[in-house]
C-alpha cells in the first residue's frame, strides 16, 4: 500500500502557528520535538515530520479501516538524509511504514509504503487523471492494464500529487 | 452551559479554519471536521487547543483521538466540563 502528502510550506506558514503553545506538544512525541528544535531549520522539520505522520496514516486507515487523530501513536525516525530527501520509517500500533520526504524551497512531500521494496515501484499518476472511489479508496481505471489501480492523492495549497505502486 | 450554547460557541471556534463554508452553512451533529467541512488536518490541533482555551478543560490524548466530528467534540466538552 501507498499513501502520500504533500505540503505548500508558503501555505502552511499561513495556516499554522508552529509555535503556538501546546501545537508541538499535542501532535508529536518529546523525542520528535527535541529532533525539531534541534534542527538547523525547526519549521521545516514540523512539516517534514507532519507529512511522514499524515501519508502513514492514511494507509494504516486503509489498512484498518479505523479513522481517528492519533498524531502521538504515529512515532517517526529519520533514518539517513541524501540529496534533499530524508528516509525515515514510521511506527503506528505494531506496523512499520517506510517513508521517503523530498524538500524544495516551498514544498515538502513524502511518500509512504508499508513494505521497502515497493520504494522501487513507486509511479506518479498525471494529475488530470480521473479519480473515482471503489470501497472509500481512491483509485482509477488503467486503460493499458485494464485494471483498477488505487492511488494516494494529495493536495495543498498550489501543489497536487498522485501516486500509485506499479 | 446548555447545549447550544456549546454548539455556538464550538461554531465560533471551528469558523476560521473551514474550507468547505457551505457544509459550515449545514453543520449538524454528524458534520465531519475533514472530510465534511475540509479542514486541514494540522489544523485540528487549533481546534482542540482553541477548546480547551475557550471552555477552559483539557483534552486529554484518548479523547483527541476521537475528535472527529462536531458530534464527537460536543460529547467531549461536556464530559470534561462534568469533570472540572
Amino acid at each position: 500500500m501507498i499513501g502520500n502528502d504533500i505540503i505548500d510550506l508558503a501555505l502552511a506558514c499561513e495556516e499554522s502557528d508552529w509555535q503556538r503553545e501546546g501545537f508541538l506538544d499535542k501532535l508529536f512525541t518529546a523525542e520528535e520535538q527535541e529532533f525539531i528544535l534541534n534542527y538547523s531549520l525547526p519549521e521545516s522539520m514540523v512539516w517534514i515530520l507532519w507529512s511522514m505522520k499524515e501519508s502513514a496514516y492514511k494507509i494504516f486507515n486503509n489498512a484498518t479501516g479505523k479513522r481517528a487523530y492519533i498524531p502521538l501513536q504515529l512515532v517517526c525516525s529519520l533514518l539517513e538524509n541524501k540529496d534533499n530527501c530524508f528516509y525515515g520509517k514510521v511506527t503506528c500500533a505494531g506496523m512499520n511504514f517506510f517513508t521517503m520526504t523530498y524538500i524544495s524551497n516551498d514544498c515538502i512531500e513524502t511518500i509512504a509504503v508499508d513494505k521497502h521494496e515497493y520504494f522501487d515501484k513507486i509511479s506518479v499518476v498525471d494529475n488530470s487523471t480521473i479519480i473515482t472511489k471503489i470501497n472509500d479508496l481512491p483509485g482509477f481505471y488503467d486503460e493499458n492494464k485494464k485494471r483498477y489501480r488505487s492511488v494516494s492523492v494529495s493536495h495543498h495549497g498550489r501543489y497536487k500529487k498522485i501516486v500509485t505502486l506499479n | 452551559m446548555d447545549k447550544n450554547t456549546e454548539i455556538e460557541k464550538l461554531k465560533e471556534i471551528v469558523k476560521p479554519y473551514v474550507k468547505d463554508h457551505a457544509a459550515f452553512n449545514d453543520l449538524h451533529e454528524e458534520t465531519d471536521f475533514i472530510r465534511d467541512l475540509k479542514i486541514n488536518s494540522a489544523n485540528l490541533v487549533d481546534i482542540i487547543l482553541d477548546v480547551e482555551e475557550k471552555f477552559g478543560i483539557v483534552i486529554d490524548n484518548d479523547s483527541m483521538e476521537r475528535m472527529l466530528n462536531i458530534k464527537a467534540a460536543l460529547e467531549i466538552i461536556e464530559t470534561k466540563l462534568a469533570e472540572r
